[in-house]
């Protein structure tokens, strides 16, 4: 793991301009840091040696102690800039590795959400994320100090006292030494210990979680003891693997300042000696010799946030990196008048060896203008599992099926012969945008956009109150509204009154009801299944009929006879095993 | 934080009320601040001495007058390391204690609570996270506390090292001190303060709409509304981004304060020293040390503003852990007739023999978790070997009902008499991390082994049990993890037929199996509870096999609103008879209905 990802630079700008601003402040503070120990040497020497009198302040001294001032001013304002960019760039960074990563995985399609990566996804999107403000603030800023200010501060020690330099530079490369050695002495224990730390731990929150289950059977006395117990052999396991754990930390500590001792007791004895070097320089490698090892050791303190913070954007470029299928680009023919044709479509089924839907061949013939002639209603059937849902993700071009393929000919339905013969567009070569706006969806859960119901229920288009109305009687809207505090005007969705499943999926019925048929000739619906009563189940039948009698072409994933008893043609969706090799 | 203000108890500081849950022995803690002020110490002590024997070595002298100093140094370069080291260990262990002991005592009052199942159904996410929440406060130990005195007593030992050779150099490093160690921390606690209040309603906006997103991908595609919602993240973002940078300017400052501090106090002992050695009345080697020990002093200090973040964080999860037990221990009026003992019999409930016939009644009964009545006007009469349903929509209230029943809530109206233990099967029982046979001797202590393989197969767990590799004896991981949810709500069903209370309370046995499944799981119940004689109520939502019951109780909501009740009432036979809606809802439930979830996908195969 590479401690500054060059992906994170190429996915997030903000992380660009920080790392830019970072470096140049680090650059700061190393000359900084290097001015502070001179000027604090340059005005303690004379003082020391004696050689100062009354009239100090107007001498070299009283210069020294003014620019040492700025100096000190000068530090202050580069934390504060840090500090003030540091957070307002983490949440910028954040926030756009958030945006890339919500669209990458809508590109990626149903599929990949509703796998068993969906809710990774989600909680890396909403909270995983969160986990780069400490890399970003912390541990960042701190790594680029040890690669300018540890280098600056060597170089100018080298320039005042070569005896201190050579020290120093011996014992930076001790310290990654020692720590890779501990590290691999000790991991063994550690990683067996810890798995016996989490052991525990998880048993005694298991008891906890548990609670209220053992006090409905009356049995919460007895594992009272055992809580305790469990805790102390934790703590104990916990400390096995701390004391391992720590020793690196020492051996970071002790390099650090055992150098630092060294470099003071080594200059202390020059000087006694009086061997080539003069106090002002021993003064500022003492004061610089700490400031070495500073950004190391901070390093070091913060390596928790690091890791933390680099696993997370290591599972945001995993998310990115996942290839998407090119979006097609061919405008879809006008569904008037459309063939559209799945042949043999297959899609594997997530981790099982089974494809569901396997070997789906339909055709749907859209007659050619809306007034000409009643739609057709197409009933998907089959069991659950078997690929309903999935069909009709692949009818809309949101899922490519792993075997066959969807084709659109367009303006073949009704205008006689000639052009039968023609192979059509496959869906994929389509851009999904021009296919989508001849297409009503209405799934088990819709989405409401946020805002007045009439508003929401109407989404732009040119219709009267009168026929919104009569949707809404239709689709059994009429009920909700009745119900709602301020009827029409109601504010629903996010901020506003809730809406149930139920009442949502009849709002999607309705606003798919006032479509223009022409425009929209497709409706794919979802049927609902979850409580459903009578009143519900009339309101999907009246809807479904009413689309057809619009002229537009239904196909409906049906889980009631009552629906496949409407319908024209019924396809049954069947799911089979992979063939393992093996002919049955 | 509003939230952590209230009334009463209440508003006392829940960290305050927490701590002493942690029972801390107040010589670990000495100890664990003995070593990491020893640490400190020896950082400071090395910038003084190594600063007295540059400039006394500069003066010459013999070897012999530095040598102690040589040692020191060199004592103190050592010492950092190995004190640093006893004290993570130090503190470390006094917050693990404490974390045992505030878990232990945790358990100890939930357990002693009468509350607590009842917060258990509806806190179930707080209990969820009772653990990292234990972490949290025992967290204020290690990065809080300890940090704290350990900087209180360098500083001081700081201020009078200076002080020792010039007072008024003193002054001026305590009142640096104070910058950096009193108002820098407030500044970046107050920083934290605003980006949490300012950020908490945009966090969860840009949650909503993250999980809206990536939840209605599909559907707002198609719809044409993916691109407005994503602009609608973005604003969301920028508007955390703003709420952010807005306690960035107070946590600026902090920072910059820290670094000002050190600056000054060194500044400050320079113009009042050089005067001082000028005139006399300062050793040279002595100015030397007044001005260096400073830059190692603030090494302390710099540690508080993360501590005082610290502590925020503690007293959130503190809280939390709080509002848990107060609600466990809010004194619930037991249930008229629910033995008033009930907690103190200690792991008997479930093996008392059944008690003699009598019947479980309730008439005119009012439910409600607030006092607020939920569902009215139940009446009941439940005999022994009698199975009696309730059905209705999901959110109807049946689960309080049950509660009720089980004497977790008391009525809000009406009277109830439950003669003996009254023993609910809940819907999210706990699946604990240990074997199957201890899984179901939680309803039961003395069930022994073949008795267990038994019940397994009534539930229809056989074949699963026989994949197991030890058993009844095989594991089931953390939270039943490696346990389907039709296999758990099975197992669950299981302590249901184990237990040897005269009344049980299965809530929502279908839930999760398939139809076939359910129906024998429920037949399976009312069979077992006409055999051992124990009264039986269920609450369900499929009504397939309620023929088996004696009573079915339609819960329903008026038209007009206003609280659920009885909407109707019969055998299953006459309801399917008299009530359109009930014998829809049947309907919709027969086999040979394509909703019918079907598990075999072999057997769909076969049907081509």
């Amino acid at each position: 793991m590479r401690p500054l990802d060059p992906r994170l630079l190429r996915h997030a700008r903000a992380a660009r301009g920080y790392v830019v601003l970072t470096t140049l402040l680090g650059l700061l503070t190393a000359v900084l840091v290097v001015a502070q120990a001179l000027l604090i040497a340059r005005a303690l020497a004379p003082a020391i040696e004696g050689t100062v009198d009354g009239s100090w302040s107007s001498g070299p001294e009283g210069a020294s102690l003014l620019l040492l001032a700025a100096v000190v001013l000068a530090r202050a304002g580069t934390a504060w800039a840090q500090e003030r960019f540091a957070l307002r760039a983490a949440a910028r960074t954040i926030a756009e590795l958030r945006e890339a990563v919500v669209v990458h995985a809508t590109a990626l399609g149903p599929r990949r959400l509703a796998s068993g990566r969906g809710p990774e996804v989600a909680t890396l999107a909403t909270r995983g994320l969160d986990a780069l403000e400490p890399y970003l603030v912390r541990y960042l800023p701190q790594l680029l100090l040890a690669a300018t200010v540890t280098p600056l501060a060597i170089l100018v020690v080298l320039g005042l006292d070569w005896v201190s330099a050579v020290i120093v530079v011996c014992t930076i490369p001790l310290i990654p030494l020692f720590m890779v050695l501990v590290g691999q002495l000790t991991a063994g224990t550690a990683q067996r210990r810890l798995v016996v730390v989490q052991r525990l731990g998880s048993q005694v929150l298991d008891l906890l979680t548990g609670l209220p289950t053992l006090k409905a059977f009356g049995r919460e006395i007895g594992p009272q003891a055992r809580v305790r117990a469990l805790g102390d052999a934790n703590r104990r396991a916990t400390m096995g693997t701390l004391r391992v754990a720590f020793l690196s930390g020492m051996v970071l500590e002790l390099l650090t300042t055992l150098s630092v001792a060294v470099v003071a007791v080594g200059i202390g004895l020059r000087l006694l000696r009086g061997e080539g070097i003069d106090l002002e320089a021993g003064l500022a490698v003492l004061v610089l010799a700490p400031e070495v090892y500073l950004p190391l050791r901070q390093v070091g303190a913060q390596f928790h946030a690091s890791t933390d913070g680099l696993a997370a954007a290591e599972q945001a470029f995993a998310v990115l990196d996942t290839p998407v299928h090119a979006r097609g680009t061919t405008p879809a023919p006008p569904l008037r008048g459309s063939r559209i044709e799945l042949d043999g479509v297959s899609v594997r089924a997530g981790d099982r060896a089974t494809d569901a839907p396997a070997g789906l061949s339909l055709t749907l013939d859209l007659p050619a203008r809306a007034g000409g002639a009643t739609g057709r209603v197409l009933a998907l059937t089959g069991p659950s599992g078997a690929g309903k849902s999935t069909a009709v993700l692949v009818l809309l071009g949101l899922l490519r099926p792993d075997a066959g393929r969807v084709t659109v000919r367009g303006g073949v339905v009704g205008a006689g012969t000639g052009t039968d013969g023609a192979a059509g567009t496959d869906l994929a070569e389509i851009d999904p945008a021009s296919w989508w706006s001849q297409v009503a969806w209405v799934p088990q859960r819709p989405a409401l956009a946020p805002g007045r119901l009439r508003d929401v229920v109407r989404d732009e288009r040119d219709v009267t109150d009168a026929a919104i109305d009569a949707a809404a009687r239709t689709s059994g809207l009429d009920a909700v509204v009745a119900r709602l505090p301020h009827g029409w005007d109601t504010v629903v969705g996010r901020g506003g009154t809730g809406l149930s499943v139920g009442e949502r999926q009849r709002a999607a019925l309705a606003a798919a009801l006032l479509d223009d048929p022409d425009d929209v000739p497709l409706v794919v619906l979802d049927e609902p299944t979850a409580h459903l009563d009578a009143r519900g189940e009339q309101a999907v039948l009246d809807a479904v009929r009413t689309w057809r009698d619009q002229g537009r072409t239904v196909v409906v994933v049906a889980h009631r006879a009552s629906v496949v008893a409407l319908a024209d043609d019924v396809v049954e969706v069947v799911a089979r095993p992979v063939a393992t090799g093996v002919p049955a | 934080m509003s939230g952590e203000r209230g009334t009463g108890r209440a508003a006392t500081d829940p960290l305050r009320r927490a701590v002493p849950l942690l029972e801390l022995r107040a010589r670990g803690f000495v100890v664990a601040v003995a070593w990491g002020s020893l640490a400190l110490g020896c950082a400071v002590g090395l910038a003084a001495v190594a600063a007295w024997l540059i400039a006394r070595a500069s003066q010459m002298p013999e070897i012999g007058a530095v040598s102690i100093a040589v040692v020191a140094v060199r004592a103190f370069g050592i010492g950092r390391g190995v004190a640093r080291y006893l004290e993570r260990l130090a503190s470390h262990d006094l917050a693990l204690r404490g974390m045992t002991a505030l878990r232990a005592n945790l358990y100890a009052r939930l357990a002693a609570g009468r509350g607590t199942a009842l917060a258990g159904v509806r806190r179930g996410d707080l209990l969820a996270r009772v653990g990292a929440d234990v972490d949290a406060v025992g967290d204020v130990v290690v990065r809080a506390f300890v940090p704290a005195c350990v900087a209180v007593v360098v500083s001081v030992l700081s201020v009078v090292v200076v002080g020792a050779f010039l007072p008024s150099a003193a002054l001026v490093l305590a009142a640096c001190l104070l910058l950096a160690g009193v108002l820098s921390p407030w500044l970046a606690s107050r920083a934290a303060a605003r980006t949490e209040a300012a950020s908490a309603r945009v966090r969860a906006e840009m949650s909503a709409r993250t999980l809206e997103i990536l939840e209605n991908a599909g559907p707002l595609q198609v719809g044409g509304a993916m691109d407005e919602r994503l602009v609608a993240l973005r604003r969301t973002d920028r508007e955390l981004a703003a709420a952010t940078d807005d306690g960035a300017r107070v946590s600026a400052l902090a920072a910059a304060l820290q670094s000002a501090a050190v600056g000054l106090a060194v500044l400050g002992a320079l113009l009042l020293g050089i005067p001082a050695v000028a005139a006399g009345t300062l050793d040279p080697t002595e100015l030397s040390v007044i001005v260096l020990t400073p830059l190692a002093a603030f090494e302390g200090v710099a540690a508080l503003p993360a501590a005082a973040i610290q502590v925020r964080r503690s007293r959130r999860a503190a809280a939390r852990i709080m509002g848990l037990l107060d609600e466990a221990e809010a004194a619930v009026p037991a249930a008229p007739s629910a033995p008033a003992a009930r907690t103190e019999r200690a792991g008997s409930a479930g093996e008392t023999p059944a008690a003699p016939p009598r019947t479980l009644r309730a008439l005119d009964l009012s439910v409600g978790w607030d006092g607020t009545p939920a569902v009215v006007g139940v009446d009941l009469a439940v005999g022994v070997g009698a199975a009696v349903a309730l059905v209705g929509p999901s959110g109807v209230g049946k689960t309080t009902v049950l509660a009720t029943l089980a004497g977790l809530v008391p009525p809000v109206a009406g009277s109830l008499d439950v003669p003996g233990d009254a023993v609910l099967v809940a819907e999210d029982g706990h699946v604990f991390d240990t074997t199957v046979l201890e899984n179901l001797r939680v309803a039961r202590g003395d069930l022994d082994e073949a008795e267990a393989v038994t019940v397994l197969d009534r539930v229809g767990l056989a074949a699963w049990l026989d994949a197991l590799p030890d058993g009844v004896a095989t594991l089931l991981g953390p939270d039943g993890a490696t346990v389907s949810g039709g296999e758990r709500r099975r197992l669950l069903a299981a302590r249901a037929l184990v237990t040897r209370a005269p009344w049980v309370l299965v809530d929502e046995p279908a839930e999760h199996l398939d139809a076939a499944t359910a129906d024998e799981l429920v037949r399976t119940l009312v069979a077992d509870a006409r055999a051992t004689g124990h009264g039986l109520v269920l609450a369900t939502h499929r009504l397939t096999a309620l023929d088996a019951v004696d009573e079915v109780l339609v819960l329903g909501t008026p038209p007009g609103g206003g609280p659920a009740g009885v909407v109707a009432r019969g055998s299953h036979a006459e309801l399917v008879g008299r009530d359109p809606g009930y014998a829809w809802s049947l309907a919709q439930e027969q086999p040979g209905d394509p909703a019918a979830p079907v598990a075999d996908l072999g057997s769909a195969t076969a049907r081509r």
